[in-house]
């Protein structure tokens, strides 16, 4: 299966999200792969600590495929080349996580025939290789995200079984912005009908994740006043009936990702020692990660609505 | 400049092999499979029943001009043509394999096009071969620019993947294998040999062969071809046996083990023949890696394991049939 990691915004934790369910997807025995298509400020390396290996893709990363220069771009086998200390010793019957990375300095690029068609090998090849492939789009109605609406379009990818998630933070704005994303004049829906999608069966794989919220019953917050809990009760469902009414509402939501203060400070993976033995990020942060890595393939959680 | 009779005896040999699962739901039958690898108009597929469905392409061609690829740093241009073919075994494992030999020694400056044409598979040093530091050079990897038969494979994997009759619905999840190979001349009297044999990298494996003068490279091809082939079936299954979680006693464990190991019962588990397409002068080779690692021995311990994983797991699903509905 696909997955297409969108956001409209920058700054939703789009790419340290989506990396940290391609690390429990891999933990739970899959074969993974995350393509960074993140073109113009690639951040996966970070994610994934593997600054390292990152030197020398100057010239064979995804950019530099996609424009025809090099016949197979780089892959970077995560578990073997990461320098986080707990990732090194890859679990036991934990699955394949390799990462594709950008061309380091490489940006936005337009896309021509020949670029669709080898992008339509890349991920054909994906498919046949791994149980999950998540793909990292730059923010907003990028190339990126044109790019891989025409290439699920495409003939040859008719079998492939894709889904979308669209990343977003818990705020006002945010929240009309990710469904201006999706549902807008020029959203992923009706750019992906351009490019010969059928509506219902896109709209059908398209669903929410709002990250970085911050949850009124937790622990962090119970140092507040009283006026400050209830004023946050009151936005949490003003914003509730406000993604409603944009269409974003709970019934097309996979998961919410609670506020972790260490991805504020710092993208990474968030591992189990990091909950329970040096107990630095939130057990919440964690199950709730798990459990979105969980429903992506849950059908339950996905179809029309 | 008049054009020459004849090119020295080839020095080296060299090519590569990609080997991958076809990406569709059922096997290509034999027609199909004419289709597939008919990649040029009016020249017939290769087709063989016995022992088992093979099809191969006809012969392309591919013109390089380029460094060679080598250990010691020496910069060797070189002009010619490289071969490639795709095959697809039982309808269900593609290879690609692109081939080429080169003399131990060439013209001194570029001739004109046509006189390499005339002579397809052949790539000419311009001077003298420096042949082991190529052959060395080609199995460590060539860097960006160099002669890299290995591209060339890979584009014709590419073209054929693209191909309408597939229906991008492979039954398994697999990972295709690369395997490179150079062939030096054996010591004068000496019969082939194979040299070496490397997992180098994940998927990629090295063979070095010796093999005497006036060995046609396609027989050297049709070998590594061969060993790529069954290095993947190895590969494959040990990967589809490590993918299971055993003795985790859930209930769920039997469907599981099914679902894991079917595959390798409807698609691989017939393909194993070494040998059969191999000249016997060359079949000789497989000898050495049947004693040590021996491939067929872990083939069988592999085969024996699958049985025995669905004989165990079908007895329980045996009692949930009979009993009593309520």
């Amino acid at each position: 299966m696909l997955v297409f990691a969108a956001s409209d915004k920058g700054g939703t934790g789009r790419s340290v999200t989506s990396a940290n369910l391609a690390y429990q997807r891999a933990l739970t025995g899959d074969h993974v792969a995350y393509v960074d298509f993140d073109f113009g400020s690639p951040t996966a390396a970070a994610v994934f600590d593997v600054p390292g290996a990152m030197r020398g893709t100057e010239e064979r990363g995804l950019h530099s495929y996609l424009e025809g220069e090099t016949a197979e771009p780089v892959r970077i086998d995560v578990w073997r080349q990461t320098e986080h200390p707990l990732l090194r010793a890859r679990p036991n019957q934990s699955g394949r996580l390799v990462l594709l990375p950008g061309d380091a300095g490489g940006g936005e690029f337009a896309t021509g025939e020949e670029a669709l068609e080898r992008c339509v090998d890349l991920l054909l090849k994906l498919n046949t290789e791994f149980d999950v492939t998540f793909v990292d789009l730059s923010a907003g109605r990028s190339y990126a995200v044109d790019m891989v609406l025409a290439a699920t379009a495409h003939p040859r990818m008719s079998n492939v079984p894709f889904r979308w998630l669209v990343f977003h933070r818990w705020t006002r704005q945010h929240v009309i912005a990710a469904s201006g994303l999706v549902h807008g004049d020029h959203g992923i829906i009706g750019g992906g009908v351009l490019s010969g999608h059928d509506e219902d069966t896109l709209r059908a794989a398209v669903r929410f994740v709002r990250a970085a919220v911050p949850d009124p019953e937790s622990a962090v917050w119970s140092q507040g006043s009283t006026a400050q809990a209830t004023w946050m009760q009151a936005r949490d469902e003003a914003l509730r009936r406000l993604a409603a009414e944009h269409r974003i509402g709970d019934s097309v939501v996979l998961g919410i990702v609670p506020l972790e203060p260490i991805l504020q400070w710092h993208e990474q993976l968030i591992t189990e020692e990091d909950v329970l033995s040096t107990q630095i990020a939130n057990k919440e942060t964690l199950d709730a990660l798990e459990e979105i890595a969980r429903r992506l393939t849950d059908d339950t959680h996905w179809g029309r609505l | 400049m008049a054009p020459r009779q004849s090119t020295p005896p080839a020095v080296l040999a060299c090519g590569e092999i990609r080997t991958c699962l076809l990406p569709a739901r059922q096997a290509l039958d034999i027609r199909s499979a004419a289709q597939l690898l008919g990649l040029r108009p009016g020249e017939r597929v290769l087709l063989s029943e016995r022992p088992g469905l093979y099809a191969r392409s006809p012969d392309t061609l591919t013109g390089v001009d380029c460094p060679l690829p080598s250990a010691n740093g020496a910069r060797v241009r070189a002009v010619g043509t490289v071969t490639a073919h795709a095959a697809l075994t039982e309808g269900r494992v593609l290879q690609t394999s692109a081939h080429c030999r080169l003399p131990g020694t060439g013209p001194d400056q570029r001739r004109p096009w046509g006189e390499y044409l005339v002579r397809p598979g052949v790539v000419e040093p311009l001077g003298k071969l420096p042949h082991e530091a190529v052959a060395q050079g080609v199995l460590g990897g060539p860097r960006h620019g160099d002669l890299d038969v290995g591209l060339i494979a890979d584009g014709l994997l590419t073209r054929v993947l693209r191909h309408p009759l597939l229906d991008q619905r492979p039954p398994f999840r697999s990972r295709p294998t690369r395997l490179r190979w150079a062939a030096l001349p054996a010591a004068p009297g000496e019969g082939p040999s194979l040299e070496r044999f490397t997992l180098a990298e994940d998927e990629l494996r090295t063979v070095r062969l010796r093999v005497p003068e006036g060995t046609s490279d396609a027989g050297i091809a049709a070998l590594c071809d061969d060993l790529a082939l069954h290095d993947w079936l190895l590969t494959t299954v040990v990967r589809m046996l490590d993918g299971l979680r055993l003795g985790a006693g859930a209930a769920q464990d039997a469907d599981a083990v099914v679902r894991t190991l079917r595959p390798a019962v409807d698609h691989l588990l017939h393909l194993w023949m070494p040998g059969a397409r191999v000249g016997r002068r060359l079949a000789a080779l497989w000898d050495p890696l049947e004693e040590r690692p021996g491939f067929t021995r872990q083939w069988q311990a592999l085969v024996q394991r699958i049985r025995d994983q669905l004989t165990l797991h079908a007895i329980p699903a045996a009692h949930r049939e009979v009993e009593p509905a309520p």
